[in-house]
């Protein structure tokens, strides 16, 4: 390449980068042709990627029923969100409109002036459009003033997944040819023996894909549940009937992972585990792979679009038939809010209402994504998919459980510290043969976690909150029964 | 290519012992040449691996397993993954605020080479000495320091804000090695611009950086291939602005939404890959002998 | 050594430059140079700008938090004074990220050393044909990104791990299968393969530019003299090449500490930390774990954690200098 060339390359690069750099300077916004006079534009962060069908058609929907009102909707990257977040406000150039980020806890988000309260667009009339029970401080409130709202209805939010065709294989069927779904942990080791055994080192009974850490807490949640652990919402919920957690003291934990690791060393799992992620794991359960997979609903959304609907799901396998402890929500919830320095509240408060109308909701249901707070949406939407439809009718597995900041609103002071390592980390430690001695470990983490909270609590108390451990204790609640939360 | 070269060669009358001694070295050389070539196209097996997995279809990729060909060719992964992921204006960003940073870089990094190179002056030994702490110093935490820095300067959100950022953080190795290049010139070249009555500021742009060609294609490609591949300092600096989004900041989310669509997640990767190879392989070239003349002396 | 050898930097041109009118200048004092030397300010202006305001200010910024309990939002207010620095000190999983990132860069380093030296030299051969299109060959990993390729090694792992697996039980290699990036040790090494593989490229094209410094007449005088290949290696190519080699080593430990998109691509740090390198361990500090459990961002300890790790690498790279000039003065004796 002689220089010349080369100066006449520089040349058309720059040239290029002129004419791109004219419209990134100037905005860049001579997108939307026809708007009407008067038009104004909301602008909406979120981090949907497999709800995104359901969320395309709603702006869709809403800007024909509103032609003046126009969404300007930017995707971030989900394990990105909160950082994105923070530096939006901390850069004054927060969404009007946006989906609450995982971290800071929502009063945190109020304290430091993000949020817009609600107070002046959700009157009483408003709330009495969601089912009794469901606004509450340090939830969807803060102080006495509404944030946000709940939006999705409760069920288990893990499930194991059965792979019908390796199932029949093994013949692990019923009298009638259907599939014989596992309602025991021997059930299971049973059905994965049989697997294992029959397909010639073809398939295996169960896999899971564990990376970045996320399945290996969930194959032990859904399955201490059944034994009758109350503990561990996500890992982040503790025994109520205590006040503690309870990893290493109730034996479930360390028998489930002595049978997690006895199915390993007989070759029951998928050697890759490890090494996968859950995406990958799903898409490895659909090509048959292995047989049982743990997971949410968010599976089968995947699977419908690849046509894969040979598959079973049930919940809450136990050491005998009858599950001894169930999942639990907190009532109420919260997903969309506003920014405090929204210049078009009456618009975003339009579009923050249509998300959280029983129509958008029943459209939910409908495109298979969970269920919607709205018991008419539930009931009344069309589910084609039986999967879907099983998924649903385990409603009745998902209770409120107590939520302390109910009880006393100062516990939303109390910042709990971070603790390393934790359940899912000790889970891979004890899983990848780092960590040797089961109970020993779980036991140092349960004093681990319980320590952290009474350092939190100790904190909070130095700032002159109200509040100690016994704010975690609840004696009254029985887990197998609903909890009815009492606000101070 | 080689064994055929060596074919030729063999074919040639020579006397015996010659003949010999010439046989062996073209045995040598035809060894060398298929180490090289076979330990290349070892070295190239990922990127030939997706290459062909792009073209794959889904059922092909796992049929075909680690055998970079494919089953037919599927250009179908190559339109859909533009069109899903925007590559066409992540691509026009990328290339906007790649160039951005190389220009800004090679005229920052070059003026301050060639002064510090060639021109004596007082503080210059403080400032050589501040330059390379900070090759050292960790980078911690930086991002909400700078991001306020850009607010206070009014860029967030701009084109602007990424190439200063971005070019900030090339900047010390690039003006080593343009100190290293400057010191390494011929004092008479300098000499000669004066007696014909140039000017400092002659002397520099219109001599010295001119016959600095190699070092600017070094520095530019080394500016260049970590500006386009640069993740996070897009991410935060256009995130009210998603039209700005570069290629990797697009990949990224491309790749979240599409984690087991792996023909397309193949396809992807190229598009983000294959622009910069080509720069590379036009500038390729001079950077060794840019490097050279960095290093001698 | 020009590049980093900023302690005696080679005296630039000389009196008579017009651009270097200091020392010409009859001695007016201070004022006097500053102000003919008014242009070299100007030049340099730019440069030391964009530093101080995006490298230096940020990096002493950022120093504060690390006295702070601060998750990043709105301004640090919890002073803590050391506690950071104790905690992150008092961290075993920390002391394990050290030991990790230094088993990286002590493989990494040698083992790319001797692939780019043995292949700068078989390239740097005159005669050889299409040398430069082989250089492009080896370099190509370099201009993709670390997180790219992250993506491809782990499709290529993931999908085909089984495949792998079972070719290797075939061969009776192993005895039951592999989980590549499960198992902390191997998933190391691939780390580190994949690390060799991608930086190899500056490497070969440092050495290159090294061996092109050297000029054919030195090796026409000692083919003249009936050195042969060995001995012209040691005597001539090693000792003219060893100041660039220098640089290089340093170059490359600087790189290898500093690792991360590869790990964070690849294994996340995990499993159970079993391969987590200082960037990851500091990243995952600074923005809060992973998706799977939302903890809170701690930029205090995440600051305090990488300024003593620069701490740490400041004191290990004075380490090598002094071990490198002792070498070089033991050698420079034993010669006398």
């Amino acid at each position: 390449m002689s220089s010349l060339s080369r100066r006449g390359f520089l040349t058309a690069s720059a040239a290029l980068g002129g004419t791109a750099l004219a419209s990134a300077l100037t905005g860049c916004s001579s997108s939307s042709s026809s708007t009407p006079p008067g038009t104004r534009t909301i602008d909406h962060w979120d981090w949907f990627v497999s709800q995104e069908p359901w969320l395309k058609q709603e702006i869709a929907l809403f800007e024909k029923a509103h032609p003046k009102i126009k969404i300007k909707r930017t995707v971030q990257v989900s394990d990105k969100y909160p950082d994105l977040i923070n530096l939006a406000f901390r850069g004054g150039s927060a969404p009007d409109l946006l989906m609450i980020p995982s971290t800071p806890a929502l009063q945190e988000q109020v304290a430091d002036g993000w949020l817009r309260t609600l107070d002046d667009y959700a009157t009483p009339q408003w709330r009495g459009r969601f089912p009794d029970g469901n606004f509450y401080n340090g939830v969807d409130m803060v102080e006495g003033k509404v944030y946000s709202a709940p939006f999705s209805g409760q069920a288990p939010w893990l499930q194991l997944y059965i792979h019908n065709g390796l199932f029949k294989q093994a013949g692990v069927t019923n009298p009638d040819g259907s599939v014989k779904l596992p309602k025991t942990w021997d059930d299971v080791t049973a059905a994965a023996e049989a697997i294992t055994g029959k397909s010639g080192g073809k398939a295996y009974g169960l896999g899971f894909g564990n990376v970045p850490n996320t399945s290996l807490p969930w194959w032990v949640e859904l399955f201490v549940r059944g034994a009758g652990s109350p503990a561990g919402y996500g890992t982040d919920l503790l025994d109520y009937r205590v006040g503690k957690w309870t990893f290493g003291s109730d034996r479930n934990y360390t028998d489930f992972v002595e049978l997690l690791l006895e199915w390993k060393k007989k070759g029951y799992v998928y050697p890759s585990s490890m090494s996968i992620g859950d995406e990958q794991a799903r898409a490895f359960f659909e090509r048959g792979k292995f047989g049982m997979i743990v997971g949410g609903v968010w599976n089968q959304s995947t699977w419908t679009q690849h046509h894969f609907t040979d598959y079973s799901l049930t919940t809450l396998p136990s050491p005998t038939e009858t599950p001894k402890a169930f999942f639990y929500y907190p009532p109420g919830g919260h997903l969309w809010a506003l920014s405090k320095n929204t210049k078009v509240s009456d618009e975003a408060w339009a579009w923050f209402d249509w998300l959280y109308s029983p129509a958008a909701g029943q459209r939910w249901v409908e495109s298979g994504q969970g269920l919607s707070i709205f018991p008419e949406a539930n009931k009344n939407a069309k589910v084609t998919s039986q999967q879907f439809q099983d998924y649903i009718d385990m409603r009745q597995f998902a209770l409120p459980m107590p939520v302390p900041a109910i009880r006393n609103p100062d516990v939303s002071k109390v910042v709990v510290p971070t603790v390393t390592p934790d359940l899912p980390d000790v889970l891979a430690g004890l899983y990848s043969g780092q960590l040797k001695d089961v109970s020993g470990a779980l036991s140092a983490l349960e004093d681990r976690r319980n320590k952290a909270l009474a350092e939190g609590v100790k904190q909070a108390q130095a700032k002159g909150a109200k509040v100690s451990l016994a704010d975690w204790v609840f004696k009254d609640w029985d887990p197998t029964k609903p909890y009815q939360n009492k606000p101070a | 290519m080689a064994v055929l070269v060596s074919a030729g060669r063999r074919g040639r009358p020579a006397a015996p012992s010659r003949r010999r001694a010439a046989g062996r070295r073209t045995a040598g050389r035809s060894l060398t040449h298929l180490l090289l070539l076979g330990g290349g196209l070892l070295w190239l097996f990922p990127f030939l691996w997706t290459l062909g997995s792009s073209l794959k279809s889904p059922d092909g990729f796992f049929s075909k397993g680690l055998n970079p060909l494919p089953d037919g060719v599927h250009a179908g992964n190559y339109r859909s993954a533009w069109q899903q992921a925007s590559f066409g204006r992540y691509f026009l960003n990328t290339v906007l605020i790649s160039g951005g940073c190389v220009v800004l870089v090679l005229v920052a990094t070059s003026m301050a080479g060639y002064v510090l190179a060639r021109t004596d002056f007082p503080g210059r030994k403080t400032c050589i000495g501040l330059i390379s702490v900070t090759l050292f110093l960790p980078h911690g935490y930086t991002i909400i320091p700078i991001f306020d820095i850009v607010r206070g300067l009014h860029l967030l959100n701009t084109v602007w804000a990424v190439i200063i950022v971005q070019a900030s953080s090339g900047l010390v190795f690039a003006t080593f090695l343009f100190m290293g290049y400057f010191s390494t010139m011929d004092r008479q070249i300098e000499d000669a611009a004066r007696v014909d009555g140039a000017s400092f500021h002659q002397t520099f742009w219109r001599v010295m950086l001119p016959l600095s060609g190699p070092m600017l294609a070094t520095v530019g490609l080394f500016t260049c291939i970590s500006a386009w591949n640069s993740f996070f300092i897009p991410l935060v600096f256009t995130l009210s602005k998603p039209e700005l989004r570069t290629l990797p900041v697009g990949m990224y989310s491309f790749i979240g939404q599409n984690s087991t669509d792996w023909t397309f997640l193949c396809a992807g990767s190229v598009i983000s890959l294959v622009p910069i190879v080509v720069i590379f392989l036009l500038l390729q070239r001079y950077f060794v002998n840019g490097l050279a003349g960095a290093v001698k002396g | 050594m020009q590049l980093l050898d900023t302690a005696a930097p080679k005296p630039p041109t000389g009196g008579r430059g017009a651009a270097a009118p200091a020392v010409t200048a009859p001695a007016h004092g201070r004022w006097q140079r500053i102000k003919a030397a008014r242009w070299s300010y100007v030049y340099l202006a730019p440069l030391m700008a964009l530093l101080l305001t995006f490298v230096v200010y940020p990096i002493f910024g950022s120093l504060a938090y690390a006295f702070y309990r601060w998750n990043g939002i709105g301004s640090p207010g919890d002073y803590v004074g050391l506690d950071n620095f104790r905690q992150i000190a008092h961290d075993a999983i920390f002391w394990r990220a050290v030991g990790h990132t230094f088993v990286y860069a002590i493989v990494v380093v040698p083992v790319q050393l001797l692939i780019a030296l043995v292949l700068a030299l078989t390239l740097n051969n005159r005669k050889l044909r299409f040398a430069s299109f082989y250089r492009t060959l080896f370099f190509l990993p370099v201009v993709t990104s670390p997180a790219v390729v992250g993506v491809i090694v782990q499709l290529m792992l993931s999908n085909f791990g089984d495949s792998l697996n079972r070719w290797l039980l075939d061969a009776h290699l192993i005895g039951r299968p592999v989980d590549w990036l499960g198992n902390p040790k191997i998933a190391l090494g691939i780390i580190i393969l994949v690390g060799v593989w991608q930086t190899l490229g500056y490497n070969l094209v440092y050495f290159l530019a090294g061996l092109q410094t050297i000029p054919e007449e030195v090796y026409e005088a000692a083919r003249i003299d009936g050195a042969g290949r060995l001995r012209t290696f040691t005597h001539i190519t090693v000792p003219l090449l060893r100041p660039v080699g220098l640089m290089i080593v340093i170059l490359a430990f600087i790189g290898s500490f500093q690792v991360f998109d590869l790990v964070q691509v690849l294994t996340g740090g995990g499993p159970y930390f079993g391969t987590e390198v200082v960037n990851t361990y500091i990243y995952h500090l600074a923005f809060g774990g992973n998706q799977a459990t939302a903890t809170e961002p701690n930029v205090g300890l995440a600051s305090a954690a990488s300024f003593f790790y620069g701490l740490l690498l400041i004191g290990f790279s004075v380490l090598q200098v002094l071990l490198f000039r002792s070498l070089a003065k033991r050698r420079a004796t034993g010669r006398a």
